[in-house]
């Protein structure tokens, strides 16, 4: 579903990722890890189509017989979307004045019409978004307030899960959902995205710790340092760093002290 | 100047000999200072003499029109005058119908003629008005919405419409102001609205302004409270080439509030001047500011607004905002909040922003599959819609609510040119 080859990264003149490679499959769950600075989360935007970041080398492959083995890179951020990807971000934005229903609403239909559905009317929509709601364990005054304006930390990180519920997407990244989540909201969460796993869809979790690795247990685990992955294995591996750190991975090299800011 | 333009449009005036003479008394003191200049230091971003380069006169005749449904009692007023009131009205009235009603001759006037310094534009209308509303409420009532339409279609005409409302103790009320004209018209519209507010008398006064796009329109809301008093404004300013709006509060007895909230769009080339003036004359007087501008294409936008806490006006408490988007390189906001304190134990705080839409909050709705055009017009949509929220009253908004969507500028287009 998912080829990343020798993906190389930079914000300004200062690298980030030094030669990325990954490869994920459909239904499969993998989780990326590392130290603060490491480069999770600027992998996780690039996917995304986030501006601001030089892709200096390498390309990014994506569902080839969809996307015409075009490389995602060169794709706007919404065109991704459309095709299936979806960023649950760290720090979800406040958006004043647009109703949760209505960056929903606005977000399913842009997505149904490109994969040849219909817009649904307010009725249909309105039952699609009940049934996630309760998936999420959310009331529905949250689709009428504006998006994410005064949500406390969990709300915003459910709210993030339930965007992803609606538009149920192929591969979904889920950049540290886990940070800032005491451990019931952690568990709503993860039963949020357990809920959706499929045989068709795929999900990349970057996260710091392993304590969310409890509640969805990934295929494959990578450890990300200095901008390159330096270890992968299975869910052992996540196990293994809970005990020992991220201390013994990290290369000798002098090059992660170049990688941090 | 040319005297003789006014004085012709005197003539097509009426009224009792006592109005007649103090219409010519309201027209020498417009003459000693004539239209304002940039030489005012209140006028100081907004000329008025090109108006007389205009083929300035009192409009000819007033024809009815059909204007939209509105949720209350309607008064529709074309080219200045009444064409049309409602039969369902209480309380409304035309203003020339009743110009000699004692009420009428107590209030009228009281405000606007007696401003600090003097107005010249207050004169001239206080000269030469033909119609506007009459909105008095006796104790014991509470009035239904009043929605005043105004439509203007004739050219180069000047459209003097002179407001009184006057709510006694205790009475609640909603005012609607709505002004219209034809489609590129140039005409110049000048309304004085004076409002009087009783003891605990509580009005929302709406505006809005979707005068034509080749239209002049200056306006003076000019409010006086007692005691316990509220007043709650929203103006919703998307109209007219050049725009002006003044509004004055006098809170004058304790316990009086007031909220003056507004949003103005000053797209393509408007340019749009807006003066707030609240003086906390009584103690415990407080007054709430939430004003929102958006200026993109090569629209000009103006945020004036003072508040003067006078001695003797303790626990005064005033609060201003200003938020301001501006959109294009061309494009210009100028805000001056001033506060202006003369005692000591009082409560006030000033704020004001210019700034784009946050291009994070672009990408947010992106990564979410909404195209970028779209994603910058529903922020858009969101920082103005935001306004409407502020009037509590459902009814309202959702009458609001299409005219706000129809202002609001295509930004793809508007951004490039």
């Amino acid at each position: 579903m998912l080829e990343i080859r020798n993906l190389h990264v930079s914000i300004g003149d200062r690298p980030i990722l030094a030669g990325i490679d990954l490869d994920v499959k459909a239904g499969e769950v993998h989780a990326i890890m590392g130290p603060n600075g490491s480069g999770k989360s600027t992998l996780a935007q690039v996917l995304a189509g986030r501006e601001g970041y030089a892709v200096t080398a390498g390309s990014v492959r994506y569902l080839d017989r969809d996307l015409v083995g075009q490389d995602l890179l060169a794709l706007a951020p919404e065109q991704r979307a459309r095709a299936g990807i979806f960023l649950a971000f760290q720090y979800p934005l406040e958006i004043p004045g647009v109703a949760n229903v209505q960056l929903l609403r606005s977000a399913l239909n842009s997505v149904r019409l490109q994969r040849g559905e219909s817009e649904l009317d307010a009725m249909d929509f309105l039952d699609t978004v009940k049934s996630k709601l309760a998936l999420l364990d959310m009331d529905e005054s949250f689709l009428y307030r504006a998006v994410n304006e005064g949500f406390s930390g969990g709300e915003k990180k459910r709210n993030e899960i339930l965007q992803m519920a609606v538009l149920e997407p192929r591969l979904a990244i889920l950049d540290e959902t886990d940070s800032g989540l005491d451990i019931d909201a952690l568990k709503t969460v993860a039963h949020g995205v357990n809920a959706l796993k499929h045989p068709e869809r795929a999900v990349i979790l970057v996260t710091h710790y392993q304590r969310l690795l409890n509640y969805i247990v990934p295929d494959h685990v990578h450890v990300l340092a200095g901008g390159r992955i330096v270890r992968s294995g299975d869910a052992g591996l996540a196990l293994e760093l809970e005990d020992r750190g991220y201390g013994w991975l990290i290369p000798e090299s002098g090059s992660l002290e170049e990688m941090r800011p | 100047m040319n005297p003789t333009l006014y004085r012709r449009a005197l003539e097509h005036t009426i009224g009792s000999p006592q109005q007649m003479a103090s219409r010519k008394v309201a027209l020498e003191r417009f003459f000693t200072h004539g239209l304002p200049t940039p030489r005012d230091e209140d006028w100081k971003y907004t000329a008025l003499d090109f108006l007389e380069q205009m083929d300035l006169h009192a409009p000819h005749a007033a024809e009815d029109w059909a204007s939209e449904d509105y949720p209350g009692i309607v008064m529709r007023f074309g080219n200045g005058r009444l064409t049309d009131a409602d039969l369902r009205s209480i309380h409304a009235h035309g203003l020339a119908d009743h110009a000699d009603s004692p009420l009428v001759v107590r209030y009228l006037g009281r405000l606007a003629d007696t401003l600090p310094g003097g107005a010249a534009l207050a004169d001239i209308n206080s000269a030469l008005w033909q119609d506007g509303l009459l909105l008095h409420v006796p104790v014991g009532w509470k009035a239904s919405p009043v929605f005043v339409t105004h439509y203007a279609s004739e050219s180069d005409a000047m459209l003097h419409l002179r407001h009184l409302v006057v709510l006694e103790a205790g009475t609640e009320a909603v005012l609607v102001e709505h002004d219209q004209g034809t489609p590129d018209l140039p005409y110049w519209h000048n309304s004085v609205t004076e409002i009087v507010l009783g003891e605990g008398a509580r009005l929302t006064h709406i505006k809005l302004d979707e005068d034509s796009a080749a239209a002049t329109h200056t306006s003076l809301t000019l409010v006086g409270q007692s005691r316990d008093s509220r007043y709650h404004a929203l103006s919703l300013l998307v109209g007219g080439r050049v725009a002006r709006h003044d509004t004055r509060v006098n809170l004058n007895g304790s316990g009086a509030e007031c909220q003056l909230d507004g949003l103005f769009i000053a797209d393509a080339r408007r340019h749009i001047d807006q003066h707030l003036h609240v003086e906390h004359a009584a103690p415990h007087t407080t007054s709430r500011q939430t004003w929102r501008g958006i200026a993109t294409g090569r629209g000009r936008g103006i945020f004036d607004s003072r508040v003067v806490v006078q001695p003797g006006a303790q626990k005064a408490d005033a609060q201003q905002s200003s938020r301001n988007l501006l959109l294009s390189p061309h494009a210009e906001i100028d805000v001056k909040p001033q506060l202006e304190i003369h005692a000591d134990d009082v409560r006030c705080s000033h704020g004001a922003t210019v700034g784009q839409l946050d291009e994070a909050q672009v990408f947010y709705l992106r990564s979410r599959g909404i195209a970028a055009d779209t994603a910058r017009a529903l922020l858009l949509h969101g920082f103005a819609g935001e306004a409407l929220g502020l009037l509590k009253n459902a009814a309202l908004s959702d009458w609001l609510e299409p005219h706000l969507a129809a202002a609001l500028p295509l930004l793809n287009k508007e951004l490039t040119t």
